[in-house]
């Protein structure tokens, strides 16, 4: 039956459908690409958009937007020349003796409407909320004198409104803000300017922080704020805002410095502390070595708060015995280990997951090359330190990844041991007490800087070692 | 006999340090724990013997209730749908492509910032004028034109596979290649009816929902038991936000190893996607469920985080956990602390958690994984 051509027939045809079966894989391929961008987006958006938010003067403006006057490069540039104008400073801007700020404004005026000419202000207030209220500021006001305003050449334009097309100029005005004779430096200078009914705000040499008043007033944080000044201005007042009331230290400083030192502490006694019983448990044979897997294992399955009531009473009383001698005295800490790092770190170094791991990873290397140690005559300790430790480089890797992370992230304990003053506190409690001082009062920007900041370095270490952090998820479903 | 005692006094050198912590934070704490429950402790006075009134006492409390509420639909609810999304993603994703690896970083973001970080992103987001308002809003706004939409995807689709059917080539109603054609299209001329002014978005009174200054509950009215308040509904979302990600690379991890050849076959049997899913899919990755099943009954049932850092944000019945009860039990506030009291609620906690545990070992068991 088959004739030459229908076996032709057949093979292209045959060709034909393998194409279209390739056509199915690349668009398979193609969809799921796009599937997958679809759900980064969706797990990275949160962040992104709140790093994004975090340069809005006010983050919760409605609506939310990544379109903001902070990532506009016509505002850098303004920043950066107002900043030079007023302190010689293109970053981070400030208000010093002899500084001329010049100022430019511009309204849609409607035709019939009569220009009249706004009122420039430099109004005393006071930056923020919370900590920052409290502590004794100068004010650019007493300083700062506004010249007469020229006003420009108007411009005839249109506007779009729901009503229909608006026939009107554009009226500019331009002064300058100058400080005359001796004083302070001062780092910001906030200005409002409001003009009267019918006028309506158009641009600025920098756009307006906020409209005030029915959209009467412009009112800017800072006209002299430097670039850094105006992009990263939440940034910025975190550093320099919350300050201990008491000795005007940065809080935001001691609490990174804090978050530092524990999650340093920790990793180094976690190392210590682990590989030592891990060695043990993997190569030792002793009476009670399954009694004590046991407990490794079970102690990893008690929840935190039935321990922490004890805890904590041993960090406060220490551990009472005959005659009311306490444990903690040994190391002077009479009047309790609560409020301090030694403390956090005492009730922090019980890790039955890390001790897990390096169990784990000292049963993975052969017992041969301990045996040349052996004959050698080498003890235990030897054999431990010179031979087997430095073998197990990859697992300390993975667990001072783990251990730095979890020291960072750690809520819970910190949260029982630090209260009180603010500056013990580590990052992620500070941040607590800027949602209790600011989130009250809606200044989210505050909160949202300080969350991004805190958030950097875990994200840092994740990209570089993104390796160690799957193990970590193998090793122990996600958590240290 | 010799070197057999020198390793043992080794070992227990060696371990001392974890010995200690371990004697100290582990095996004392847990037995106080028990003892301070006990008794009628409230960290000034020494412990009086009370025998089970603490244990009694907690079914009175409206406080231990709400805890005991909101604990366990926190963790059946959560644990349900991000063990469900994390599958469906997981098998929807499972194909071997080059890249992975910087998606999965993108992915794994949300799990390894620090839950103070996202609940307070989250806290900013669940505002009144916040952002999931405003999704929620502009969602509505643009209902019909994401309507217009899908109706042209389906129908251009339709008329794609009929069309290939009847040159008898054997397409599914999902064809890949006619897909991307169809939502080309679609997305053209959605744009095009928007443009030309056909479809416009709705008119709808802006969305001002209070996620977490209220005591109403999701449903509103509901009986007691079934009641989810709706600042506890935010921290669910948030939840299953964060843990999906991991679950559903592990989920990945898992699917990757089912032969492919078992889809060939069941797709030559004539069995389609969803009866893929269920006939396949699920029972090769049941191992997996297990443990991530266990993993997120603990890890929710012990939620407290969160309701920590909302803080006043909520009203504290809306969003306590029993794992938060315990401690605002010990640290009261302006009250007396009843550390009986919150050791009898952190046992509860425990036997709860245990219970799971012994659940899971037994099921892994008796299905032989």
């Amino acid at each position: 039956m088959a004739t030459p051509s229908s076996v032709t027939l057949t093979t292209r045809e045959q060709r034909a459908f393998e194409h279209w079966q390739a056509r199915r894989r690349w668009a398979r391929a193609g969809l799921i690409y796009a599937l997958m961008l679809l759900f980064a987006i969706v797990f990275v958006g949160p962040l992104m958009f709140a790093a994004i938010s975090s340069l809005r003067t006010d983050p919760l403006e409605y609506p939310p937007s990544v379109v903001i006057p902070q990532l506009q490069p016509s505002n850098w540039s303004a920043a950066a020349r107002l900043g030079l104008a007023g302190n010689g400073d293109r970053w981070f801007g400030g208000f010093a003796p002899g500084a001329v700020v010049p100022f430019e404004i511009a309204y849609f005026v409607p035709a019939g409407v009569d220009v009249v000419e706004p009122e420039v202000e430099v109004p005393r207030r006071r930056p923020g909320a919370g900590l920052g209220a409290v502590l004794a500021i100068e004010f650019a006001a007493d300083y700062a004198s506004v010249s007469a305003l020229e006003r420009r050449p108007d411009v005839p334009m249109t506007v779009d409104t729901d009503d229909g097309v608006i026939e009107g100029r554009k009226v500019g005005f331009a002064f300058t803000i100058s400080y005359e004779g001796e004083g302070p430096e001062i780092d910001r200078l906030p200005l409002d300017v409001t003009a009267v009914v019918g006028m309506r705000y158009l641009e600025s040499t920098l756009t307006a922080s906020r409209l005030e008043r029915r959209g009467r007033t412009a009112s800017f944080n800072n006209v002299a704020p430097g670039v850094l000044g105006y992009v990263l201005r939440n940034y910025v007042r975190v550093f320099s805002e919350v300050r201990s009331p008491a000795t005007r230290q940065s809080l935001f400083l001691a609490w990174i410095g804090n978050s530092f030192s524990y999650a340093a502490v920790r990793i180094v006694v976690t190392l210590l502390i682990a590989s030592m019983a891990g060695y043990a448990l993997a190569r030792l044979r002793f009476r009670g070595r399954e009694l004590i897997f046991m407990l490794v294992l079970f102690s990893q399955m008690v929840p935190l708060q039935v321990l922490f009531i004890s805890n904590y009473l041993v960090l406060r009383d220490g551990i009472v015995t005959i005659g009311g001698f306490t444990l903690s005295s040994l190391w002077g800490y009479p009047g309790g280990m609560l409020n301090s790092l030694t403390g956090l770190v005492f009730v922090t170094a019980l890790n039955a997951g890390a001790v897990f791991i390096m169990k784990q990873f000292f049963e993975s290397i052969p017992r041969e090359v301990e045996e040349a140690a052996m004959i050698d005559g080498a003890s235990h300790w030897r054999r431990y330190w010179n031979v087997v430790l430095p073998m197990a480089r990859p697992a300390l890797g993975a667990l001072t990844i783990l251990t730095f992370q979890g020291a960072w992230n750690d809520f819970f304990w910190p949260f029982i041991v630090l209260t009180s003053p603010e500056n013990v506190k580590t990052l992620p409690i500070g941040l607590l007490s800027f949602r209790n001082t600011y989130g009250a009062v809606g200044d989210w920007g505050l909160i949202l800087a300080g969350a991004v900041m805190s958030a950097i370095p875990v994200i840092i270490l994740f990209v570089v070692f993104q390796r160690y952090f799957m193990e970590g998820v193998s090793f122990g479903g996600g958590k240290e | 006999m010799k070197t057999k005692r020198v390793d043992a006094v080794a070992a227990y050198l060696f371990l001392s340090p974890f010995l200690i912590l371990l004697g100290i934070f582990f095996v004392y704490a847990t037995g106080r724990a028990v003892y301070f429950s006990f008794t009628d402790y409230d960290l000034f006075r020494p412990p009086n013997w009370v025998g089970l009134r603490n244990y009694v006492a907690l079914f009175n409390d409206a406080l231990f209730l709400s805890a005991l509420r909101n604990s366990i639909l926190f963790a059946v609810i959560v644990t349900v749908i991000q063990t469900f999304l994390a599958l469906v993603m997981a098998s929807v994703l499972n194909q071997k492509v080059r890249g992975i690896g910087f998606f999965r970083a993108a992915f794994y973001m949300p799990s390894i910032t620090s839950s103070v970080v996202i609940t307070l992103i989250f806290l900013w987001m669940f505002q009144r004028r916040g952002l999931i308002n405003y999704l929620n809003e502009t969602l509505q706004r643009s209902l019909p034109i994401l309507l217009a939409f899908v109706l042209v995807v389906v129908a251009v689709q339709v008329a794609q596979v009929a069309w290939e059917r009847r040159r008898s080539l054997p397409a599914t109603w999902t064809d890949p290649a006619l897909l991307v054609v169809s939502l080309l299209v679609a997305g053209g001329a959605t744009w095009l009816l928007v443009t030309t002014g056909v479809l416009s978005p709705r008119d709808v009174p802006p969305v001002d929902f209070i996620w977490l200054q209220t005591r109403d509950t999701i449903p509103s009215g509901a009986p007691f038991w079934l009641a989810v308040p709706i600042p506890l509904a935010a921290i669910m979302i948030q939840n299953v936000f964060t843990t999906i990600p991991t679950f559903m690379l592990m989920y990945l991890a898992a699917l990757q190893d089912v032969p492919k050849s078992h889809y060939e076959a069941a797709s030559i049997d004539g069995a389609n996607a969803t009866q893929q899913f269920f006939r396949i899919t699920i029972p090769s990755v049941a191992p997996v469920t297990f443990l991530v099943l266990t993993l997120s009954m603990i890890g929710t049932l012990q939620m407290f985080d969160q309701v920590a850092i909302f803080g006043d944000a909520a009203p504290l019945r809306s969003v306590v956990t029993l794992a938060y009860f315990v401690y605002n039990r010990m640290f009261p506030g302006a009250q007396t602390p009843e550390v009986g009291f919150a050791a009898a609620g952190a046992m509860f906690l425990a036997v709860l958690t245990l219970a799971v545990v012994l659940l899971q070992r037994r099921l892994v068991r008796s299905e032989g994984y």
